[in-house]
């Protein structure tokens, strides 16, 4: 998000033709949401929001951990598999390449004897099994540039052979259908931590974590809207003092709020709190705009009509609804009603989708509302917030579940708050209209600040435990290595794609493979490297699993390419190519990995599975078209 | 001493066109997908799948017999069923006899050809795997009714008695649960987890059925992910067991996914019985540490040397075992007292 930011700012040719319909001014919310990985954050943060509801265990430090690691292989390769995707062309390969780049590294490495390998040192065999990698992707790509066939088909062939020759190999040389035993190779000892290292969360005691997490998540917060702030609105010419004064003070209020929420443990704390924050927030958002921002100047008048009465009216019906579904059901029967459903996990899943799509309703609501006046627009979003208070409130009071009661509750009366707080701030400073390339300079750096005290924050709190968690017998929970390869390949890829040349190239031979090479792309070469890229993350993962499970099955990975693109189209990559983003591909495999897990966590019956995965697929598609084709009407 | 045999080219090239979009290779019809560590053999050929169209048939004989027997089935030639192959050489060595081993890797229309191919030989005998009734049935019953003794061997339980078979030697799978579900109870479990490596496979599903029917506490019976995906399968079942307390037994229905049970009770620190069915030398390896409680043998070295014998002794004294019932192979059990020596045979490549 940060780099969305940036890369519109730093644009050279944006202020020089200002009267081109593509390069207008977009304020930092419609940049946000033309991102083609916004449809899959949102969707993240709802089903991570769904299971979490209905599950007891799914928001531990221990889940998460079980979540990246079954995301990390699916998600290194979903990247991948996302940028040849834009590149405009298919790997079916790449699922068998996992198993047969794990299998290949093992029997590189195994005794040379009766049921045995190459006998090489692991320095020797892991730079041979890359450059096998490497050699299977330029030949894949090779295929495709010459026969001009469908790379779907050519790497059909090419994921056959692969397949075959797992197979073929393991049974030739160990004559079993599984090659084992990586850690007689030698070198070993060096490698295995590279690849497969473990955290281990309670081992690691650090009795400050939660201050760590609560300040760095405040302050990093704090950072963020400030960088909004600056951002979305327009600047003025002098600033005022007294304003900043203001903004200090409401700081400090907040500060004293969040205090007070932790010291407290009950309803009058929390009132409290709530109260703090509203009060204290207010001011310091008051503060902020009134010493650098510019005061706005025609409200208009209040106004409704159809567009914006309709979504509601609907969102009120829903609203109602849901509280009245979880009046009726009942929370206590553990029972199952139908399908996977317990009668209380239809009361959450029912609850959760109502409410769900009642805030879907007010946002768009909201949205519609600002074409006709700002004052419509705020009382659209207080209404917003008024919504979001009652159910705060609701769910304390109807709910059984501590994790309800305080952190549901909590989260609820934040966001309350802060949407208040937006609609009222945006109905006293006047919103930027015009790039102003200062602004968004300084706005890009606060928020890639804050976002990563935020980061720090929650690491805080997933690799560290303290002694109450250990005394209240909390279960091991081991962060393993991949992950770090996961998020490690994400990140370059990313700026890869964002900011090289070779990105450029890659968003070009995916768009139109003529037009790029016409204008000097070397089309052909570019896809022949992206080809090498998807099996040389296919090595990365088949290293990751042999030395994780020391044992590869010749199955391993078969079956697995679709569930690759089926990341990447969650992510927002469109099958046709030329458009999607790396990060997309990475949040889809997160998404699948607690789809997955979310099931057993809520105790459903996996025969559901599927249909789970398939509803999650289409839901987002759908969701991403809509967003897309929402933010592309909002420019005009 | 090997011949070989061409059979109608294009079906065969149809053949491994369908057992490569088959995608999986272990077939859900055999009984124990995979198993057991295995040497390899002199006299065994390399493996049919090198695009030839030609499936090849060897022939094991010792002394001067001119009886035939012919074994058909839908081996894949993988570790379980050269187990299965090596029962079957033994009797034709310890009796003198000829052994035609017919595998048609899982495609039952080669089986069907090659069954008609043994009937049109005159073959003395048919020892015959049946996992698809639908294809197999026919061409059985008329070997039967061509006056040739057919037994039917791993699969084919439910059908044998339909086609006229001797007998049925095999292992069944609720039977083998049921055995699985004793020892439960013994070790002190109160809920299991029974996880399936594959999503409707009837097999597996009997398993756990068979361990419900005898377990005293709650079993939950879930598919918790492929072999394929070790990671995702280990992940499953952590979560299944820490959304549940009360789970303090795994049950898994192959050797690969009982291992991923017990990675994930130890990665959560569960105290959990956990158990397996069928070998690998991981899973040996677990049992004799004590990790692992123990895991279901179907002994399957007794499913090749056991239809040898009988028609073999049908043909040459008209016996019949079993008084028409089937002859249960499994369950056997390996457990820490005999882990180490299941283990050595394991090696030899009889168990």
């Amino acid at each position: 998000m940060s780099e969305t930011v940036l890369s519109d700012s730093t644009s050279p040719a944006r202020a020089t033709a200002p009267v081109d319909e593509r390069l207008a001014y977009r304020s930092v919310f419609q940049r946000l949401l033309i991102r083609p990985e916004i449809g899959a954050l949102i969707g993240l943060v709802g089903i991570w929001v769904f299971f979490w509801a209905t599950s007891v265990p799914f928001g531990t430090a221990n889940a998460a951990a079980s979540i990246l690691d079954v995301a990390a292989t699916l998600g290194i390769m979903a990247v991948a598999v996302s940028m040849l995707m834009i590149g405009g062309e298919f790997d079916l390969s790449t699922g068998a390449m996992t198993g047969a780049m794990g299998i290949l590294i093992i029997l590189l490495v195994k005794e040379v004897g009766d049921l045995g390998g190459a006998g090489l040192s692991l320095f020797i065999a892991i730079p041979i099994s890359l450059a096998v990698a490497l050699a299977i992707g330029f030949f894949n790509g090779w295929m495709v540039e010459k026969t001009l066939l469908p790379s779907f088909i050519v790497t059909l062939g090419t994921f056959f052979i692969v397949k075959g020759a797992k197979l073929g190999f393991s049974k030739l040389t160990v004559d079993q259908i599984q090659v084992g035993r990586i850690d007689e190779g030698a070198g070993y000892s060096f490698w295995r931590p590279i690849f497969a290292a473990e955290w281990d969360r309670t081992k690691h005691q650090y009795e400050y974590r939660d201050v760590i997490y609560t300040l760095g998540l405040i302050i990093g917060l704090m950072i963020i809207a400030v960088a909004v702030f600056e951002l979305f609105f327009q600047r003025r010419g002098e600033r005022r003092p007294t304003g900043a004064l203001a903004f200090v003070i409401g700081l400090a209020g907040l500060y004293g709020g969040v205090a007070v929420l932790h010291l407290t443990d009950g309803y009058g704390g929390n009132l409290l709190a709530s109260v703090m924050f509203g009060v204290f927030g207010l001011l310091a958002v008051v503060g902020l705009g009134y010493w650098r921002y510019e005061p706005v100047g025609d409200r208009g008048r209040l106004s409704l009509d159809g567009t914006v009465s309709r979504p509601l009216v609907l969102a009120v019906v829903l609203f109602a609804l849901a509280i009245a579904v979880a009046m009726i059901l009942d929370a206590t029967n553990n029972e199952s009603l139908f399908f996977p459903f317990t009668e209380q996990g239809l009361r959450a899943t029912l609850f959760l989708f109502l409410i769900g799509g009642s805030m879907t309703l007010m946002l768009i609501a909201g949205i519609r509302a600002r074409r006709l006046s700002i004052t419509t627009k705020t009382l659209v979003n207080l209404v917003s917030a008024a919504m979001l208070g009652l159910l705060a409130f609701f769910v304390r009071s109807q709910s059984d579940s501590i994790k309800f009661r305080t952190e549901a509750f909590s989260v609820l009366l934040i966001l309350a708050t802060i949407v208040a707080v937006w609609s009222i701030a945006g109905v006293l400073f006047a919103e930027r209209t015009a790039i102003d390339r200062a602004a968004d300079r300084l706005g890009g750096r606060l928020f890639i600040i804050g976002s990563l005290l935020v980061v720090v924050a929650f690491l805080a709190k997933l690799l560290f435990t303290t002694t109450a968690e250990i005394d209240a017998g909390l279960a091991s929970s081991k962060f393993s290595m991949r992950i770090i390869w996961f998020f490690g390949f994400t990140a370059v890829m990313v700026w890869v794609l964002g900011r090289t040349r070779f990105g450029s190239w890659t968003f070009a031979v995916g768009g139109n493979k003529e037009a790029a090479r016409q204008v000097g792309v070397p089309a052909a070469r570019t896809k022949t490297q992206l080809f090498m890229l998807t099996a040389g993350a296919a090595w990365l993962v088949g290293m990751l699993l042999a030395f994780r499970l020391n044992t590869i099955q010749a199955s391993t990975g078969d079956g697995q390419e679709f569930e690759y693109i089926i990341a990447a189209v969650v992510g927002g990559t469109l099958l046709t190519g030329g458009y999607g983003t790396a990060l997309g591909g990475a949040l889809g495999a997160i998404i699948m990995a607690m789809a997955q897990l979310g099931i057993p966590y809520s105790r459903w019956n996996s025969d559901w599975r599927f249909m789970f995965l398939g509803a999650i697929l289409l839901i987002a598609v759908v969701a991403n078209r809509f967003i897309r084709n929402k933010a592309e009407a909002l420019r005009r | 001493m090997r011949r070989m045999r061409t059979v109608l080219a294009p079906v065969a090239a149809l053949s491994l066109v369908l057992a490569a979009c088959g995608g999986d290779d272990s077939s859900s019809d055999d009984a124990a997908p995979d198993t057991g560590e295995a040497v390899d053999e002199a006299v065994e050929v390399d493996d049919t799948d090198d695009g030839d169209a030609v499936e090849e048939a060897e022939v094991t004989t010792a002394g001067g017999g001119d009886l035939t027997i012919h074994m058909v089935t839908h081996s894949d030639d993988g570790p379980f069923w050269s187990v299965v192959k090596r029962g079957a050489d033994a009797a034709a060595a310890d009796l003198g006899i000829e052994v035609v081993w017919l595998g048609s890797n899982n495609d039952p229309e080669t089986q069907v050809q090659m069954i008609e191919q043994a009937v049109s030989e005159g073959s003395a005998g048919i020892a015959a795997s049946l996992p698809s009734p639908d294809q197999l049935v026919g061409p059985l019953t008329a070997a039967v009714d061509g006056g040739i003794p057919v037994i039917t061997l791993n699969s084919g339980s439910n059908d044998y008695q339909a086609i006229g078979a001797l007998t049925h030697v095999g292992q069944d799978e609720i039977i083998a649960g049921r055995g699985a579900g004793e020892r439960f109870n013994e070790l002190g479990a109160t809920k299991i987890l029974c996880g399936m490596q594959e999503q409707s496979n009837v097999a597996l599903e009997e398993r756990c059925e068979g361990l419900a029917e005898t377990f005293d506490g709650e079993v939950i019976i879930d598919f918790v992910g492929l072999d394929a995906d070790q990671t995702s399968q280990t992940n499953t079942i952590k979560a299944a067991m820490e959304a549940d307390p009360d789970i303090d037994g795994f049950m898994g229905t192959g050797p690969v996914i009982a291992m991923s049970g017990l990675n994930a009770a130890q990665d959560i620190g569960r105290d959990a019985v956990v158990a397996g069915f069928d070998l690998t030398p991981e899973l040996l390896d677990a049992i004799e540490a004590g990790d692992v409680a123990f895991t279901v043998d179907q002994q399957q070295y007794l499913q090749g040397y056991m239809p040898v014998l009988l028609l073999y002794l049908n043909v040459t004294n008209q016996n019949t075992l079993g008084g028409g019932l089937p002859i249960l192979t499994g369950p056997g059990f390996v457990d820490p007292d005999n882990a180490g020596e299941v283990k050595s045979l394991s090696a030899q490549g009889t168990r």
